[in-house]
This record gives C-alpha cells, structure tokens and sequence, in this order.
C-alpha cells in the first residue's frame, strides 16, 4: 500500500514512516503545506495521515481540495486538538478517521488498515490470514471450516494483532485499544494477559497455529513464526 | 462586632462620661457659689448682731424666720473659735401644714443647714453665736440642675441612638451593597460587580477599587487558563513523539529482562503523563463550557454500557458487582457523561481490595455508586486537585473533573461513607 504522511513534527514522521515501512509498503512524507500539495497533486495514494496543523496552512483546506478533486484517497486525520467541533467538521469534509494525538503507532497501524481495506476489498467483507478467516460484517471468524466464537473484545483484539502483524503491540496499547483512553488502572495491566490466554486458546483449540508471542513482558507480537 | 455598634458603644460611653464629668464640675461649682451666698449672708448677720450689740449694749432678741435661726450660748472666754459649719436646721411646720403635723406627731423637720459660730463680749459676758441658715432652696435648686442634665444626657443619648441607627445604616448601606457583591463574585462567572451610585468619596474609592480588582482577578485567571490550555496542547505533541519512539524503540529485538522493565516504566510513565495531561485540558474545557452539544441521554444504557466495558477488569479483581438500574434521561453532552461514569466506576474498582464489591443503583434522582475499600472515611479533600490517596496511580484529577462535570450538568457530586461502603452520589435535582 502507497501512503503520505503529512507531519510537520520530525520525530513524529519519523516514527510513523518507520512503523509503515515494511515488505510491499511505499511511505513517502511531507512536512508542510505546500510539499504536501505538491504531492497529493501528482500522486494517489491508498491513504493519506494528515495533521491539521501545519506551516504553511491548514490540514483542513488540504482535505478540501482533496476533496474537490475527487482524490479517491482514504483519509486519515491526526490532531492535538481533542474537540468534538473540529472531528464532527473532519468527518463532515469525507475524513475516513480521525485520531486525537497522542497515540500508539499500533492504533494508527490498526485504524489505517482498515481505511485501507474498506476503500480496497470495495464490498469485499473478507479478511483472510492464513487459516483466520474473519467476515468483516457478520463478526464472524472461522479457522479453516470452523467457526469458533469470540466476545466482542477478542475478536477486536485478533483485528488488532492481525492489522499489526509483525510487530510488538505493547500492553498500554491494547488497553487503551480496547478500553479507550480511559482506561486508568494504574499500570497493572494483568487483566491483559488473562484476556490473550483465551484468545489463544480459543485458536489453537480450533487448529490454528500459534501467532501470538509475548515480547519481553512488555507486550505481544502477532506473527507467522 | 459591627462598626456601627462599636462606634455607638465608644459614643455613648464618652457622651454619658463626659457629662457626668460636666454635672459633678457644674453640682460643685454651683454648690461652691451658693455656699458661698449663704456664707455672706451669715456674715451680714453676725455683723448685724455685732452692730446691735455695739449700739444696746445687750444681745438682741432671738426670733426664729423661716429660713433663719439665732440661738445664743454662754461660753468660756475664748473658746470659741470662729468658723462655718455644715450643720441641720431644724424646720418648724407652720400652722397651715397642721396635716403632716398631725401625720408625724412632730412640730418639724431637720433640713440640711449652713451655720457659722461665732462670739460675742456683752459686757463682761461671753457669748457663743450660732446663726443657721437652712440650705433646702439651695438643695432644691443643685437638684433640679442635677435632674435637667440627667434628663439633657438621656436625650442626648437617645437621639444619637436614633441618629446612629438612621442615619449611619443609610450612610453605611454603598458599603454593603459593596460587600455583597464581593460575597457573590465569582471568578469563572461572567457578571460584572455594578457600579455604585454613591456620593461619599470613600465609598466611590471602595467601589473602584473593588471593580479593578475584579477585573484583575479575572483577566489573570483567564491568562492562567489560556495558560494552562497551550502548556497542554504544547505537551501533546512531545508526548505523542515520545510515544511514538518508544513504539518504535520496541521493535527492535533483543531486550534484555532489565531493559524491557526499563521500557515498561516508561510507557507506563508517558501514559500518566498523556492522561494527566488530558485531564488538565478537560478541565479547562469544561470551566470554559467548550462543550456545550448536548444530547438526549439514557443514563441506563450508558452505565449498562460501562459495565460491559469494565467487565474484564471486574473479574480480574475478582468484584462483585450489583447493580439495579431504572431508566433516566439527562440532556447533556454524551462526552462528558461518558467520562463522569468511567471516572467513578473506575474509582470504585481501583481503590477496592480482591474480591471487593461493587453496587450500582440508578434511580429517576440519584445514581449512587458504593464500594468496599479501605475501612477509614475518605478525607473531604478528595474533591481538590491533584489529592491522591498514597499508592494512588491515577492523576489526582478524576474526582475533580466528576464533580467540574456535575456541576456543569446541574447535578451535585458527594460522598460519604457507611457501613463500610464508599458512597458516591450524583444527585439530578440539585443544583
């Protein structure tokens, strides 16, 4: 997938165009306004993260002349600004998301994907990992033939691991994935590893392999080896 | 004590000190001059007899005046010593007071009396004088002096009373005016302190320097808030970056055990950090009213919600939880709600002990919110900023936003204690 990152924060940038680039993943970045335009007008790209604030201009005019065009690019808004004034008025403008700073990569990994695969699979309600098969709108997931039956937070769990294959998810992410930002439970985060233990049984019962790993006690990682 | 009292205590004090000073100095002086007058004529009367004596050669005849008695008394020669006395003047009743003649079964009564003894050389004779004059007409007069400044004092006093009462209240009343508009301002408020229609120049200068006061008031707790509000948003994008970095930072493999808990401490620090800093912004937000959309809200299904949302960590603790929840609708930012809930539900199970419990009661009036926890009451000061019992994680913000949110919703946020269970009330009614 072909993606712009938009950011005027260095080391921000940085660290999303790193998280993105992986095996069959073109990032490319631009850290203000009219860099930002220049691109968007030569390229298209399956989503574009864009910050609102920016040298030079506004987030928003970019998302309207983005807009304008008819760019079927999926957007995704990054912002300081909490307010729901400024998310209803990014959603309003065709935004896809919109996703409040400060965030985990994993979050931004999770929400990207699945713009993507909303704009790309086009009606297609598949998501096929391996011998995972998850049907978007029925919530279902089966492995191989068989359907096996997760609540509502481990079946948004194995999207999660599943959209951040390969890298390390840590603890506070998940937490804040599946609990939001309010989550406040003093760092004791054990009620985490309840949760991945049934998950994972519920897999492996069923025959799947087993993908989740657990990476240094800090966090999980979801991947084929 | 108010001024007004203390001004009218140290006024009637004085006034009545000062004119019992002026009526003893008046009673002496008057009696020093009467005396004086009675002394004279004692002195025409001895100098009457001693001219009588002169002339006849004998002593005159005593006879008693109404007002005057003579009596003479043979003495040793030079043994009397000429001097004034005060003495008692017997007063015979005329024959017209025949009643109290007959009421007393006396022939008179002794008045208080001025004498002067003095000697007289009849012949080879010698004779000692007493000449008493009755004081009574003197007595008479000192007394009514006495009672007319008595009398003056009292009026006077009652006067300054009404005058005090009347007129200083009505003197007094910008100054109060003042007050009370300075017991009712409130710095978050928008409504201005009123200008004060008054001539007095102290009070205008009260007035003034109250509204500049205000208006300072207000201007530096607005900066402070704007403050606040971009120290905050300035903070997010360094913490979003070191965020990012850490997220980053994980992916490279190969941490030893004394590294991965390094790093655990620092996600764990930069998420404090992140909501500490979310909270203080929320604050703001809410103190400004930024956040005024409102919808219509069933309390229930919100809770019902939460209680799902939670559902893992309950069982984690090992909580009881009880809930018996009635359908209310509240019109309010569906935000804010949402928050208030999860700050207290969140509360009740971090601050419980493994195995602890949990009720939940929502009526059409309150929504009450117990919890096991620890056995002692918590102090009053939970409400404050930044108050966090020891070994508390969260922010020191959370109960203070709950009830920042209550009061914007119009409700009100309290808490006490009973047997045993730690009890958070949002009350719908009042304000």
């Amino acid at each position: 997938m072909k993606i712009l990152i938009i950011e005027d924060e260095e080391g921000l940038r940085e660290s999303i165009e790193e998280y993105f680039s992986e095996a069959g993943n073109i990032c490319e970045t631009a850290d203000n306004y009219q860099n930002a335009m220049v691109k968007i007008n030569l390229y298209d790209y399956d989503c574009i993260i864009l910050d609102i604030t920016l040298p030079g201009g506004n987030g928003i005019d970019i998302l309207k002349s983005l807009k304008e065009k008819n760019h079927p690019d999926g957007i995704l808004i990054i912002s300081a600004k909490n307010s729901l004034d400024d998310r209803l008025e990014g959603l309003n403008l065709g935004a896809d998301d919109y996703l409040v700073k400060p965030f985990h990569l994993s979050e931004l990994k999770a929400r990207v994907t699945a713009i993507i695969r909303r704009k790309t699979f086009n009606g297609s309600n598949q998501l096929i990992f391996n011998e995972i098969t998850i049907d978007l709108l029925a919530k279902e997931v089966k492995i191989g033939k068989s359907v096996i039956k997760l609540t509502r937070k481990e079946y948004a769990l194995l999207l999660y691991f599943i959209a951040n294959r390969g890298k390390v998810v840590s603890k506070n992410a998940i937490a804040e994935h599946l609990w939001g930002d309010g989550i406040d439970m003093a760092n004791n985060f054990d009620f985490i590893y309840s949760h991945i233990k049934n998950i994972r049984k519920k897999l492996m019962e069923a025959g799947c392999g087993d993908y989740i790993q657990a990476a240094y006690g800090m966090g999980y990682k979801f991947t084929e080896q | 004590m108010k001024l007004l009292a203390l001004y009218n205590r140290v006024n009637i004090i004085t006034t009545v000190i000062v004119m019992l000073i002026t009526g003893i100095i008046y009673y002496q002086a008057i009696s020093w001059i009467l005396t004086n007058q009675k002394d004279k004529d004692l002195k025409v009367e001895e100098r009457e007899i001693f001219d009588y004596v002169k002339l006849n050669n004998h002593l005159p005849q005593t006879f008693e005046s109404n007002d005057q008695q003579i009596t003479f008394t043979e003495a040793r020669p030079g043994s009397v010593k000429r001097e004034f006395i005060n003495t008692m003047y017997f007063k015979r009743w005329d024959k017209d007071n025949t009643y109290k003649k007959h009421r007393y079964r006396h022939t008179g009564e002794y008045e208080s009396g001025r004498g002067l003894i003095s000697s007289v050389l009849v012949g080879d004779k010698y004779y000692k004088i007493l000449i008493v004059e009755s004081k009574v007409e003197t007595e008479d007069l000192i007394r009514l002096i006495f009672t007319i400044t008595i009398c003056v004092i009292l009026f006077l006093l009652l006067t300054l009373l009404i005058t005090n009462r009347l007129i200083l209240n009505r003197l007094w009343q910008p100054f109060y005016n003042t007050m009370k508009e300075l017991k009712l301002f409130n710095i978050t408020d928008t409504k201005e302190i009123s200008k004060l229609d008054t001539n007095i120049e102290e009070f205008k200068e009260l007035n003034h320097a109250v509204l500049d006061m205000a208006a300072k008031a207000r201007h530096d707790y607005k900066d402070l808030k704007t403050f606040t509000e971009n120290a905050s948003h300035e903070l997010l994008t360094p913490i979003a970056v070191i965020n990012s970095k850490l997220d980053t930072l994980i992916q490279t493999e190969n941490f030893s055990d004394r590294q991965s808990k390094l790093l655990n401490d620092l996600y764990g620090a930069v998420s404090r950090l992140n909501r500490l800093n979310q909270s203080l912004l929320l604050l703001v937000k809410i103190e400004n009213r930024l956040l005024h959309e409102k919808q219509r809200i069933n309390l229930r299904e919100l809770v019902e919600e939460m209680i799902i949302q939670f559902e893992e960590i309950f069982q984690d603790k090992g909580l009881k939880l009880t809930y018996n929840l009635e359908d209310k609708e509240i019109i309010a930012s569906p935000y804010l709600a949402e928050i208030l809930l999860s700050n207290l539900i969140s509360n009740a199970i971090r601050h419980n002990y493994n195995g602890g419990e949990i009720m939940i009661n929502l009526t059409g009036e309150q929504l009450i919110i117990q919890n096991t926890g620890g056995d002692q009451p918590l102090p009053d000061e939970i409400f404050t900023r930044f108050h966090k019992s020891s070994g508390s994680e969260g922010s020191g913000l959370g109960l203070t936003i709950s009830r920042q949110i209550c009061g914007n919703f119009g409700f009100s946020l309290d808490y006490d204690f009973k047997d045993g269970y730690h009890t958070f009330t949002v009350d719908f009614n009042k304000h």
